[in-house]
């Protein structure tokens, strides 16, 4: 009899219980694919970029408000952290590399990153790594509106020329790069580790003095990253500052209307209110009339 | 007309106290001038939320009612001037008519668009900040005008009618005497007053033509200089103007009949006035006509997708009740009636001079209301009442009050100045006998 009582509790509790175990189904949190790229923004500053990512109804999607927390090396030590950050809109997190990891920067030639995401309600926790060589883009020029750039790279304590890495030399215009000439790309050489690309576009805009900023840069390249290096260079078109606000034009503010307007409407009101005046007058002379 | 004594011409034309049916009148005017007012402190004080604007539909009934009163204060110019000056004499009972109805109209015109603001007290920032460059400008200065010249084309031809009244003290009452008496006790009939009098109608009836074509030309210009379906019109000045003296011509047709028979006016405002009125009317709605043609058919064969919606919304849409109701009842039915010689007999005058104003009213809510919710973009993400314009009843009751205030203007008129001239309806007759 007790035996049958437990069973039928059993039961009850299954019962009970299925409905939940598929919910729990339901509510299964998705993995998440952080992948971390390196930044050296003209030999200066240099930074981390993160984009999380994951599989969602058979696509992948970036994932924006992931916590993620950067570290220098392979490990996840609080020694070694960055910094942390959210993931943006567009599932990016970006990072400078501050000025307190120096010491473990210097310490090798080559470089290992970690990011790591903290576990949220719908995603689980998640990392990814990376691992770059040191290296250098420099820009120059030279006589005749030559561009040239070099890639040298950190091998033991020397800094060495790199070949047969791709690069893209252009100039800075509306939030991106336009080449310099037809050419996109230019492989450096083996012995400089050098390219040279002619500017041919004199009639790029540039500030008031035809200053224009010309940029060489490598991009995710799988042992350097991603490298840039930048010059301001007087090559441009000078621009020259034109505004019509204190024109006198059908748009402009008050007082600033076109003379021929000012002429025209002040005249016609000056000439029907002038009508007006000498009608009014003539009231006046016929009530003088009246009264004589 | 019959051979008329002066003496008998006087006692007919004479201002006349109010019956028993014009103080009803009276009554409900008021009433509906309270009710607006009540609504007008409703907005004050609660501001332009209680009416239907909004984002898009920003100008709605009370631009559309400014409109109307401007386009029917012209009639003031069509009667008194043009006619004058064409040496049409038949319209001489009907100038004061005309005149009063262009005065009252465009003062509340003015009136209306305070209210329209919202905030009366920053009417000022339009003389402080205000840019000639914009018709906005152009429209307030040329209103101002237009009254000013409407009030001394009112105030000339008056002047010997004041003397007349001045005359009969025990019947005017004291106030009325001494308004009389302040207007033209200093009338007394000179020759010398006469000529200057003459030359200054003259001088006004030249001058008021050009601004009164000015004056409905800007208030088209409020709309055809900016870029919008249904506003982008380089005719829309012509269009106004011949708009707005159909309305004005339907208006005299209205008070004709009013002032014929509520004042037993029979022998001074008689059929043949009504017939060649009729004529006019007809003459005046084929011109409107034409421009209807030309505003809605040319766009309409281009069918150009910006003005698609607006024109469709107008011919199937959600306006064409309105829209083929304003067309009918302001231009064909009333050219079907008026063009027929016994269509043109008061009462069927007056059934399509109603029908005339009527219809013109809303034609004004069509030119004003459609094109603002048919905007180039596309309306997203806003409230479902910023897709429509329903007025409120405050609107309808400011803008019902104003027309109750401007009929009311000139009902007041009509009470203390003869609504026919007295003196040039004298002269008239006697010329006529002498003839």
């Amino acid at each position: 009899m007790r035996k049958h009582k437990i069973i039928q509790l059993l039961v009850v509790l299954m019962i009970a219980l299925v409905p939940n175990l598929l919910m729990a189904q339901a509510v299964e949190k998705n993995s998440i694919s952080l992948n971390l790229k390196y930044f050296n923004d003209n030999n200066i500053t240099h930074h981390l970029l993160v984009q999380a990512k994951s599989k969602i109804d058979g696509k992948f999607q970036t994932i924006p408000n992931i916590p993620v927390q950067f570290y220098i090396g392979t490990e996840a030590d609080k020694g070694n952290l960055l910094g942390k950050s959210v993931t943006n809109d567009r599932g990016e997190a970006i990072i400078e590399i501050p000025p307190t990891a120096k010491s473990a920067w210097l310490k090798s030639p080559n470089q290992n990153f970690l990011v790591v995401s903290t576990a949220t309600k719908q995603f689980d926790a998640g990392q990814g790594d990376l691992a770059i060589t040191k290296a250098k883009l420099k820009i120059d020029t030279t006589e005749g509106k030559m561009i040239t750039a070099k890639i040298v790279a950190l091998v033991d304590t020397t800094w060495k020329p790199i070949a047969a890495v791709d690069v893209i030399v252009g100039v800075k215009r509306l939030g991106g790069i336009l080449n310099a000439n037809e050419t996109q790309t230019y492989p450096t050489d083996s012995a400089t580790g050098g390219v040279i690309a002619e500017f041919k576009r004199d009639s790029i805009p540039g500030d008031q003095k035809g200053n224009i900023t010309i940029i060489a840069t490598v991009v995710d390249n799988e042992k350097y990253g991603n490298l840039s290096s930048e010059m301001v260079v007087p090559w441009g078109k000078k621009s020259v500052y034109m505004t019509n606000f204190d024109h006198r034009t059908l748009f402009a503010r008050r007082g600033h209307s076109p003379i021929w307007l000012e002429l025209l409407a002040y005249t016609i009101v000056a000439a029907v209110w002038s009508i007006i005046i000498f009608l009014l007058f003539q009231i006046k002379k016929i009530k003088k009339l009246g009264f004589e | 007309m019959e051979k008329l004594a002066e003496n008998k011409i006087v006692q007919d034309l004479l201002p006349q106290k109010f019956g028993k049916q014009g103080q009803i009148w009276v009554v409900c005017l008021l009433a509906i001038c309270a009710v607006g007012f009540y609504a007008y402190c409703r907005q004050l004080y609660y501001g332009l939320e209680v009416t239907a604007l909004r984002d898009y539909a920003s100008w709605g009934i009370y631009i559309s009612n400014f409109v109307f009163f401007v386009a029917i204060s012209l009639v003031g110019s069509l009667i008194t001037a043009v006619l004058r000056l064409t040496d049409v004499h038949w319209s001489t009972p009907l100038t004061r008519i005309a005149e009063i109805i262009a005065v009252s109209a465009i003062s509340f015109a003015g009136l209306i668009i305070i209210v329209d603001m919202g905030r009366p007290d920053r009417f000022y920032n339009l003389f402080t900040h205000g840019r000639l460059q914009s018709p906005i400008i152009w429209d307030v200065i040329v209103i101002t005008t237009y009254l000013f010249i409407s009030l001394l084309l009112l105030y000339f031809p008056l002047l010997p009618d004041l003397k007349i009244m001045i005359a009969f003290k025990e019947k005017n009452g004291k106030s009325l005497q001494k308004l009389y008496e302040f207007l033209g006790s200093f009338w007394k009939n000179k020759p010398e007053q006469f000529k200057i009098t003459d030359k200054a109608i003259n001088i006004l009836s030249i001058t008021i033509i050009p601004v009164a074509f000015a004056i409905h030309t800007v208030t088209s210009w409020l709309f055809a200089t900016t870029y919008r379906p249904g506003w982008d019109s380089t005719n829309f000045g012509a269009y106004f103007i011949s708009g707005a003296f159909l309305v004005g011509a339907g208006g005299v047709l209205i008070a004709m009949y009013v002032f014929r028979t509520h004042y037993k006016l029979e022998k001074y405002i008689t059929d043949d006035h009504f017939d060649k009125m009729g004529k006019v009317v007809v003459l005046l709605a084929l011109v409107y006509l034409y421009f209807n043609i030309n505003e809605f058919l040319v766009p309409a064969f281009k069918m150009k997708k910006s003005e698609e919606e607006h024109l469709m919304g107008l011919f199937t849409g959600e306006f064409s009740p309105i829209f083929w109701f304003a067309i009918s009842a302001s231009m064909l039915i009333p050219i079907l009636i008026l063009v027929f010689k016994k269509g043109r007999k008061p009462k069927w005058a007056f059934f399509a001079g109603i029908l005339v104003v009527v219809g013109s009213w809303f034609k004004r809510f069509l030119i004003v209301t459609p094109t603002l919710l048919h905007p180039f973009l596309p309306m997203h993400d806003v409230p479902k009442n910023y897709t429509t314009y329903i007025p409120t009843w405050e609107e309808w009751a400011i803008a019902g009050g104003s027309l109750a205030g401007a009929l009311l203007v000139i009902t007041f008129f009509a009470r203390i100045f003869p609504i026919i001239p007295i003196h040039e309806t004298i002269i008239e007759t006697d010329s006529h006998e002498k003839a």
